[in-house]
């Protein structure tokens, strides 16, 4: 997922702390699917609010703070692909179905929202039905049928118009080759694709069976559009509420404030609490003012919820009284450098492992910032929390292995090293970091780094992600990070390791993944109905990558979160790796 | 912007570099020059001061190897056991010891006295080439709008106004990223390019500043009873521009190329500081500044490059505040 | 007079004109010079789904294959009369003044820039007001009292925040007085002035002070020698034969005339700083018109920069225009030719 791609220093916080992890993944006891009153109450300790409700409470009322230093992509459901987006909407929009309101693992399961129930499915996995809740409403008072729910999820496809979403039900959807977008062809039967036989029933028909389509019901496109309220671009200015808040003023880049929903039936909904009266979400705050208003209680969220800045990590992580405070989750997203195969010597197996065990992976850690805020040192491309992780263990994790490194080139043919060049985002300091790090550790076994900054909004689309780019400027190295657009195999791997979905035009996330072991066990992957054996086959995928050395992973990363002062229900859900914002209220 | 250039003599009172030089400096006229201003230069110490830390700074530029050799470590090399792993920050808060003079930067532990060492290399060759472009290309042109006056002098006026009607700051960032993309053309990579295209961008943008002063000196130059005392002997204009109105330019030039380096310096420092500067790892004490913003709990991180830039800045604007007193015996002070 | 303003009006036009020129080609010349495609263009517009096909789509559609002075042309027309934008779904009105329209963002750029000139305003008419008093007081006081222990530490301090960058002046203030203190408002702080203007002061008094000092300490420096300079004219001396109070010595003929130069030279400077004060905008987070330059570069949000650099070079070349009608009504030497 390009979580915050305008977040410069993004560290997504995440459900699985290796201290679970290593009870075992899915051993989360913590049971109440509905919210916290069950949950069990944290105490004021570091951590506290990664497996527990901290301040629990059901009081209504006051206004809820939130910031955020840049800006996202969209606050349209249909045209956002941000993480802390996908967890904000849900106040102002319900999805078919939802992440369960629940602090850690628990909190990737997902509950049905719209929908009375998870998916049913039939056709082999081909089909999917759902049915919606009665008594839904629009904040204009209308009724919320299937019908909004199709015409969301198919105005959500036309990426002419609204570019930033996923492309999940565009390569799944089994739609007529005639249909362009809702806007252009608005007449063309769609049926194929989606069926909506009565207002409460909406049946979605794929290509190709697909076991997890849940995941797919939960991503914010399938939020209602009413179709005589869509404006395309302009929707954002006013996206129509079917969650329990409204927007009452919407100051792009600004300022947004949301207020009750009246028409909002919480009978309807038994996920949300929907406790403040309303919320404020200022855009554009200096950073690093951010950090020291929510450590002071002026503040309570970083919508980010990347973690806090250099200057106040210091101050968080030297403090006992404030270290209390925080939370240190580990995200699902890695943060690698991509290793070109494309790009000669890098052609070479061993020239590409050379790389890896030259590299100081202490002081790539150390880059992305320590670890605490950077995370911790990553041994394979997949992080931990992805079903079928496995540890891996084929590079050493120290400062640099120089004789490894020294036999490894000698075994491609380069005994003396090489050069090549290093590419990274400009305006990033971690990233930027990250290059000087490898560029130091690389020079003592032979291999020579010009170190090349790109600005970050063209990255992918003219420069790294772009194949042709790549081979032209010969680019060997290019650091990046990708997250999961939700915790299986499937969200976390499939757009950044199958060489199919690689596009000479540019825009790629696969930087240097090509290979035909990989693709085929992804096919494997989609034929087989067994959870178990998916997962499984993923983390072969994982292994082969690490094996063939395309990537160079840094870390699995973490960031420090603050707790806010006077907020109740605070928790970290696992879907998202950082507060859950569904049911936060004040004290 | 044209304040009013019909009125000679005043141009140089009106033009905004009178903001950078403080005075407005009429044409110099006198004999022996270099002996007066080196009366007068000898006896101002402020300025000899000045003069002094800029011998200095370019010392320490050009021996920056020798010196970080003797007194530091390589300026990119990272000292990792320096720092404390949990919050990125120097060990006991600066890392300050006889081994790191300055201390260390947080993350990766460089030792902070060679890089800001380093930075003065970076610093001093581009304002001064940046300088040299500017005098050049200001000199030029304005010598041939002062002495060539009509279409010539409305063509380049002209030209100098929409120059200084563009926002310099944001026109530069933009430019050089523009300018990146011809890497493969121009043939040169790395920190050369970069030098090169920030030398040549704020050099290319300052000359109006330079060009409008010369214009206005050979203006009253070339009406002065020497000049027409030389055309009436039957000098022609070659003779009579390189013979009699340039040697009276070397004044204001010099005057204003010491000017403009403290500005130029800043310049720099300002893009490097937003970020379209020199490239990592190279040293940079913009580029410091703007990492230890980040920073500002270790405080040592922006102190050491921002008094770099301070006293090179204040080096250069002293002496050439005495340069000016000196050259231009006119100027009160 | 009336022609010679009209001429002035008409060579202010021009500029812009050629300005606008230079600023496109740079951005949508140089580049292409360089290599780039039209389909390059558009693809930074597209999402990641986008494909070749898709690309060349939007490349057309927004223009991007039309001969540059056509694609100049649609600019300009689009200040006067506005434009369109087919933006997929709809089609997009950019009304006049329509100074480009940001693809990335999918707005208009021109509202985007009325919001943020209260900001850039606030912040140079507030510093102006303070470096224009303090440094012209401090200058004259120097030069009546030259040589005196005043007047030294004045000129040093002057020459000192000559020389002192804005970025970093403006962290260290911060950090001290902001994050260390608390006495001033923190970084990015800003309250529109109708919405209280006690807070609207409070707010920007740090980043007031940081820029005043830098530009005080040059017109400390320039007001100074204008004074030294006229105290010794003639006429002066005449005055003072006459038996005219010293004050009025000093006010009505010596300052009177060092003033002139440092009030044009105090109108550029103004109109410089309305197009953005990119180091003191981006040093204290606020968002005025440099901070959306910098963050147009950074996004390389072609339009928004376009726009952004037009506004800021119509600031200079009025606030130059206007300085030249206001120095001929007041200074008769100044021929209207």
């Amino acid at each position: 997922m390009n979580k915050r791609s305008a977040l410069a220093f993004a560290a997504a916080g995440a459900a699985l702390s290796l201290g679970l992890s290593a009870c075992g993944g899915g051993g989360s006891e913590t049971k109440p699917a509905d919210g916290s009153s069950a949950a069990p109450a944290a105490a004021d300790a570091f951590n506290a609010g990664l497996e527990a409700v901290f301040n629990p409470s059901d009081k209504k009322g006051g206004v809820l703070k939130m910031a955020i230093s840049e800006d996202w992509d969209s606050i349209d459901p249909g045209d956002t692909y941000y993480a802390l987006s996908w967890n904000l909407v849900r106040i102002y929009g319900r999805s078919l179905v939802t992440y369960t309101p629940a602090p850690g693992a628990e909190g990737r399961k997902l509950s049905p929202d719209l929908a009375e129930n998870l998916g049913e499915s039939s056709d082999g996995g081909k089909t999917w039905t759902y049915k919606l809740r009665a008594g839904l409403k629009f904040e204009d008072g209308t009724p919320i049928t299937s019908k909004d729910v199709k015409y969301a999820v198919l105005r959500s496809m036309d990426k002419e118009t609204l570019v930033n979403g996923p492309t999940y039900f565009n390569d799944w959807l089994d739609l007529p080759k005639d249909f362009k977008s809702v806007y252009k062809t608005p007449d063309v039967n769609t049926d194929s694709a989606i069926e909506t036989p009565d207002d409460q029933t909406i049946v979605f028909h794929l290509k190709k069976a697909y076991g997890g389509f849940d995941n797919f019901a939960a991503l914010p496109g399938t939020i209602p559009v009413p179709k005589d309220k869509d404006t395309g671009v302009k929707y954002r200015e006013h996206p129509v509420a079917s969650g329990p808040y409204k927007f009452d003023k919407v100051e792009a880049g600004k300022q947004y404030t949301l207020v009750r929903n009246e028409h909002w039936d919480p009978a309807t909904d038994p996920i949300r609490k929907a406790l403040p009266d309303s919320y404020e979400i200022s855009l554009g705050v200096n950073a690093d003012d951010l950090d020291n208003r929510i450590l002071s209680g002026d503040l309570h969220i970083d919508l980010a919820g990347s973690g806090v800045q250099p200057a106040a990590l210091g101050r968080v992580l030297g403090d006992p009284a404030l270290k209390a405070r925080a939370d240190n989750p580990t995200g699902a997203r890695t943060w690698y450098t991509s290793i070109v195969s494309d790009v000669a010597p890098l052609d070479n197996v061993e020239c590409r492992k050379a790389v890896i065990y030259g590299a100081d992976r202490v002081g790539l850690q150390n880059a992305y910032g320590g670890e605490f805020a950077g995370g911790d040192i990553a041994t394979g491309l997949m992080p931990p929390s992805i079903g079928g992780w496995k540890k891996l263990d084929l590079y050493p994790t120290g400062t640099g292995d120089v004789e490894k490194a020294k036999a490894a080139l000698a075994a491609c043919g380069k005994p003396d090293g090489f050069e090549t060049i290093m590419a990274y985002r400009a305006d990033r300091p971690k990233e930027k970091a990250t290059a000087e790090s490898l560029q130091q550790a690389l020079a003592k076994v032979g291999i020579k780094l010009e170190l090349k900054g790109y600005p970050t909004g063209d990255y992918f689309a003219l420069y790294a992600g772009k194949p042709d780019f790549v081979k032209k400027n010969g680019i060997g190295l290019a650091t990046n990070g990708w997250g999961a657009d939700w915790n299986d195999g499937f969200g976390f791997m499939s757009q950044i390791v199958d060489s199919r979905t690689i596009r000479e035009s540019g825009g790629n996330y696969n930087i240097s993944i090509k290979d035909k072991e990989i693709d085929a066990k992804i096919d494997q992957i989609f034929t087989e109905t067994d959870v178990a054996k998916r997962d499984a086959l993923w983390g072969e995928i994982d292994q082969r990558v690490m094996e063939q050395a395309y990537v160079l992973p840094s870390v699995w990363s973490k960031g420090v979160l603050v707790r806010p002062l006077g907020a109740t229900n605070v928790f970290v859900t696992g879907a998202f790796d950082m507060y859950d914002y569904l049911n936060l209220g004040v004290q | 912007m044209t304040a009013p250039l019909d009125a000679p003599g005043k141009t140089t009172e009106v033009s905004p570099e009178a903001v950078l030089a403080g005075a407005g400096v009429k044409a110099i006229q006198g004999r022996s020059l270099g002996q007066i201003a080196w009366m007068h230069l000898k006896r101002d110490k402020v300025a000899l001061v000045g003069a002094g830390v800029i011998v200095l700074l370019i010392v320490i530029a050009i021996f920056a190897p020798l010196i970080v050799g003797l007194l530091g470590h390589p300026p990119n090399e990272f000292h990792q056991e320096m720092i404390d792993t949990s919050t990125m920050t120097p060990k006991g808060g600066t890392g300050i010891s006889g081994e790191f003079l300055f201390g260390v930067e947080p993350v990766n532990g460089r030792d902070l006295f060679s890089r800001v060492i380093y930075g003065a290399r970076i610093s001093l060759l581009i304002a001064v080439l940046a300088t040299l472009l500017s005098v050049v290309i200001g000199t030029v042109m304005g010598v041939m709008a002062g002495y060539f006056g009509g279409w010539v002098d409305t063509l380049i006026s002209r030209t100098m106004d929409v120059f200084l009607a563009f926002p310099l700051l944001v026109f530069a960032m933009a430019l050089v990223g523009v300018l990146g993309q011809f890497e493969k053309d121009l043939g040169v990579t790395g920190d050369t390019l970069r030098i090169g295209l920030l030398i040549f961008v704020i050099g290319f943008f300052n000359w109006p500043y330079i060009g409008r002063i010369i214009r206005g000196q050979t203006l009253s130059l070339r009406e002065r009873e020497f000049v027409d005392a030389a055309r009436s002997l039957g000098a022609r204009g070659p003779y009579i521009l390189f013979r009699e109105i340039l040697p009276n330019l070397i004044a204001p030039i010099l005057i204003y190329a010491t000017l403009l380096i403290p500005t130029n310096v800043l310049f720099e420092a300002a893009l490097s500081f937003l970020g379209v500067g020199i490239q990592a790892p190279t040293a940079t004490w913009g580029g410091m500044l703007s990492q230890a913003v980040k920073f500002y709990n270790v405080p040592h991180f922006m102190f050491f490059p921002g008094m770099a830039i301070f006293i090179t800045v204040l080096a250069f604007n002293l002496f050439g505040d005495g340069l000016r007193d000196a050259l231009d015996p006119k100027s009160s002070r | 007079m009336v022609t010679y303003i009209i001429r002035r009006l008409i060579g202010a036009v021009l500029m812009l004109v050629i300005v606008s020129m230079v600023t496109f080609s740079i951005f949508f010349v140089v580049p292409r010079i360089a290599g780039a495609t039209s389909e390059d263009f558009a693809s930074r517009y597209m999402g990641r789904s986008a494909d070749a096909e898709m690309i060349a789509v939007t490349a057309e559609k927004l223009g991007f294959n039309d001969p540059i002075p056509v694609q100049y042309g649609r600019w300009i027309s689009g200040v006067f009369v506005g434009s369109e934008f087919d933006t997929g779904a709809t089609v997009e009105e950019c009304p006049a003044p329509c100074f480009g329209y940001s693809f990335i963002k999918r707005q208009p750029v021109w509202p985007d820039l009325v919001d943020r000139i209260p900001v850039t305003l606030s912040l140079a008419l507030g510093a102006s007001v303070i470096w224009l008093l303090g440094g012209v007081a401090t200058g004259v006081l120097s030069a009546l009292r030259k040589g005196t222990i005043f007047d030294r530490a004045a000129m040093s301090i002057a020459l000192a925040g000559v020389s002192l960058p804005i970025f970093f002046t403006g962290i260290v203030s911060l950090v001290i007085f902001s994050y260390g203190l608390g006495i001033t408002a923190p970084g990015g702080s800003f309250t529109p002035f109708l919405e209280n203007p006690v807070e609207w002061a409070y707010n920007l008094l740090l980043p007031w002070i940081t820029l005043a000092f830098l530009s005080a300490a040059a017109y400390a420096r320039l007001t100074r020698a204008g004074m030294l300079e006229t105290m010794s004219e003639d006429y002066i001396r005449t005055a003072r034969a006459k038996g005219m109070q010293e004050s009025r010595v000093v006010v009505k003929h010596g300052l009177r005339a060092a003033l002139t130069p440092i009030l044009t030279i105090f109108g550029l400077d103004l109109g410089l700083l309305l197009g953005g004060a990119v180091l003191t905008e981006s040093t204290f987070s606020l968002k005025g018109l440099g901070d959306y330059a910098v963050q147009a570069i950074v996004t390389n949000d072609l339009p928004k920069i376009m726009g952004v650099t037009m506004v800021a070079a119509l600031f200079v070349v009025l606030a130059s225009l206007i300085v030249d009608l206001l120095y001929a009504v007041v200074d008769p030497r100044v021929r209207l030719g």
